[in-house]
């Protein structure tokens, strides 16, 4: 388990692991810290998320894949 | 010590004494004489301060000659100040306010041509001007200054003052002195 | 004398048949609590300009009365004031002056806001809220109204307060004369960077009344007569015109705007004006000429310092601004001065009006510091037990105003006194106070509306 993560300057198309365990692809930042647009790439626990857009809490970003 | 040290370390403190001698001129109130120490093509500058998001530094202050400011001025308007302090009937500041310039910090930016043979001098200092007037009414103004002084026979011209104030609603009613 | 209860202001506190006004409404924290809900959550208030905010997502945080407000315009270009608290824990959603965002996140507990005020992010919404919080209902809160005017953008609380122009009445042309260009052209005013703010010690009325037309202070500026701080570099001003004017307080009655203004008479040239710079002098004298020639009896008016109703002074002459009195409990008011120049006049014009609004107005201004110092002491005197027993007098002109003034064919609207002479009158104050008392004792706009029980005619023209 890593730090808390600064979402703030993450760029459109960086993908970030969220803690259920999916994964999506920021598709707008309002650059507040708080808050991430984002599109479901994959989601183990609720399949039917995926393709969604969705607000993402920077409390669940859990990793932010390289 | 070096040649090069010594004549920066006699240097700032030159530049020091300077600030230090103005800022008891305004305090001691002999505004002519203050007024002798700016240069005829004085700028002398007190942008306003906006609260910006991280990262938008460079709106942070309104712009010099294009914006509105607290002061934005020559040597004119300064001697009209003054002019107007002395005809005894400016009301904000009749009677007058007791004020004190503290001045320190002071850094030496840049010496041109030279340290050793310094023409011109940019220094950078923090200001505390404290004013108290008529019975409670006080004051307390705290913020930076970016001078440049221009050698003058003997001594200096200040030839540009930026004032940053440390401030962004303005907590004072009026701006009725100097910095 | 009664200072509690919502009935008997005029009687007790504002009494206009004799120009007596108590100093309780001045200094009375009670007084003050209720004004702000009878005066500031019905009036129409100045907020901003929508040059402050050019693209979608920009926004600037003004004020309401003691409130914080944002002005912003939305993804789809459409202008909205929101109050600036979360609707969660009331935190400011908006500490920043101005800037562009595409949300508003509260950074207590994370909510947030779109730029159209709609609900869009609450932290953990499906698991702590069960999905089942409404987020339709718990946008920001929007204004009741809100009209944008020739660039300016005001706003209401109250939804049964009538149309801005119909608040407005028949003192939009005085309004006009600041947001349209010098030269006649309709809504050229352009507004600088950078607005004033700054704290005055003394109640929000103080300075209102005093910009309402108190030609009867000049001599509290003596000083700056006598050293020069006009455009030429003498008096406070430069216009010749003003010696063939006719000056006059315009006080319009059922709405509570007044000003001073001057009158040219018909068939005036321009006068030389702005002589100690040739590029500044040859724009007005350009300007002087076009507005002439366009019809509209605009062109025979030259501005000067007005109210409209409550706290918005405007100065359509230069130094041309407008001021908000933003109220900061009974005792502080906090100032925003907001400066113009015409859009399409050359830099060096507006570099050299820029010069002068600095050093005139302001805090820093060498005229506007002495009214400073007359309001707060003015303030600070009135507040003891004794001060408070003796009223002050407004019965300056009282009975020399005339309806239906008219000079060489120019009609004017309201209750007019001629100035020319008689150098000051107390109309406008009293025309103020009037209408403040109205607010203060009125339970809705109904009552407040008395133009549309009187002149029907009026009404429907105002639209």
């Amino acid at each position: 388990m890593s730090g808390p993560i600064n979402i703030r300057d993450l760029a459109v198309g960086a993908r970030v692991v969220l803690g259920s365990g999916a994964e999506a692809e920021i598709v707008s930042n309002p650059n507040d810290g708080v808050w991430l647009f984002a599109r479901y790439l994959a989601s183990p626990r609720d399949p039917a998320l995926v393709g969604q857009e969705d607000m993402i809490f920077a409390q669940d970003v859990v990793e932010v894949r390289p | 010590m070096s040649d090069d040290r010594l004549a920066r370390v006699l240097l700032t403190h030159e530049v020091a004494e300077f600030l230090y001698a103005e800022a008891e001129l305004l305090d001691e109130r002999h505004y002519d004489e203050w007024l002798a120490l700016l240069a005829d093509d004085i700028r002398y500058w007190m942008p306003m301060r906006r609260n910006v998001k991280y990262g938008e530094a460079a709106r942070e202050f309104t712009r010099e000659q294009a914006d509105i400011a607290w002061f934005d001025e020559g040597k004119e308007t300064l001697t009209r100040r003054v002019r107007q302090i002395q005809t005894g009937i400016h009301w904000a500041e009749e009677p007058q306010s007791r004020i004190a310039h503290f001045v320190s910090n002071v850094q030496l930016i840049e010496a041109t041509p030279s340290v050793a043979d310094a023409q011109e001098v940019a220094a950078k200092c923090r200001f505390l001007v404290y004013r108290n007037r008529v019975e409670t009414e006080t004051d307390l103004l705290i913020g930076k200054r970016e001078d440049t002084l221009r050698r003058s026979g003997n001594g200096w011209l200040v030839a540009r003052r930026k004032i940053i104030l440390d401030q962004n609603v303005l907590m004072s009613k009026n701006l009725t002195f100097f910095f | 004398m009664t200072t509690n209860g919502p009935r008997g202001y005029r009687p007790g506190l504002v009494d206009l048949a004799t120009g007596q006004i108590s100093r309780e409404i001045f200094v009375n924290d009670d007084i003050y609590a209720e004004e702000q809900e009878r005066v500031f959550a019905r009036s129409w208030l100045f907020v901003g300009h929508e040059s402050q905010i050019p693209n979608p997502g920009d926004f600037f945080v003004s004020r309401m009365g003691e409130e914080s407000v944002i002005l912003c315009r939305d993804r789809a270009g459409a202008v909205h004031v929101f109050l600036n608290s979360c609707r969660h824990r009331g935190m400011k959603v908006c500490r920043y002056d101005d800037g562009n965002t595409t949300v508003f996140t509260c950074p207590y507990h994370g909510w947030s806001y779109g730029t159209d005020g709609a609900l869009v992010g609450v932290p953990y919404f499906r698991e702590a809220y069960h999905s089942a919080l409404d987020k339709a209902r718990w946008g920001l809160v929007e204004v009741a109204q809100m009209c944008a005017y020739k660039g300016t953008v005001w706003a209401n609380w109250d939804a049964a307060a009538p149309p801005f122009l119909e608040y407005l009445g028949e003192f939009r042309r005085f309004l006009d004369l600041i947001l349209d260009g010098w030269d006649g052209r309709e809504g050229q005013a352009e507004l600088l960077g950078g607005v004033q703010k700054w704290l005055i010690p003394c109640n929000w009325k103080f300075p209102a009344e005093n910009f309402s037309g108190d030609s009867y202070h000049n001599i509290s500026h003596r000083s700056v007569d006598l050293v020069g701080v006009g455009p030429s570099g003498k008096s406070r001003r430069d216009y010749g015109e003003l010696d063939v004017a006719r000056k006059l307080h315009v006080a319009i009655p059922d709405r509570g705007h007044q000003t001073i203004t001057y009158v040219l008479p018909s068939g005036h040239q321009p006068q030389p004006a702005y002589q100690n710079s040739p590029e500044v002098a040859e724009y007005f004298r350009h300007c002087e000429e076009e507005r002439r020639r366009r019809p509209g009896a605009n062109s025979r008016l030259i501005g000067a310092p007005g109210e409209i109703f409550p706290n918005l002074a405007l100065l359509p002459r230069q130094p041309r601004t407008l001021a908000v009195w933003h109220p900061k409990g009974a005792h502080q008011t906090e100032v925003w001065r907001f400066f113009f120049v015409d859009r399409d006049a050359p830099a060096a014009v507006k570099n050299f009006l820029r010069d002068y609004y600095i050093r005139y107005s302001g805090p820093a201004g060498m005229t506007e510091q002495d009214d400073m110092e007359n309001w707060n002491y003015a303030h600070a005197a009135s507040r003891g037990v004794i001060a408070r027993r003796y009223p002050y007098t407004y019965e300056m002109g009282l009975g020399h105003a005339v309806e239906n003034y008219e000079w060489e064919g120019l009609l004017l609207p309201g209750r007019v006194v001629d100035l020319t002479a008689a150098q000051a009158s107390e109309e406008p104050m009293r025309n103020l106070y009037r209408r403040w008392a109205e607010f203060m004792e009125a339970d809705s706009w109904d009552e407040l509306m008395t133009w549309r029980r009187n002149a029907p005619r009026e009404a429907v023209a105002a639209k």
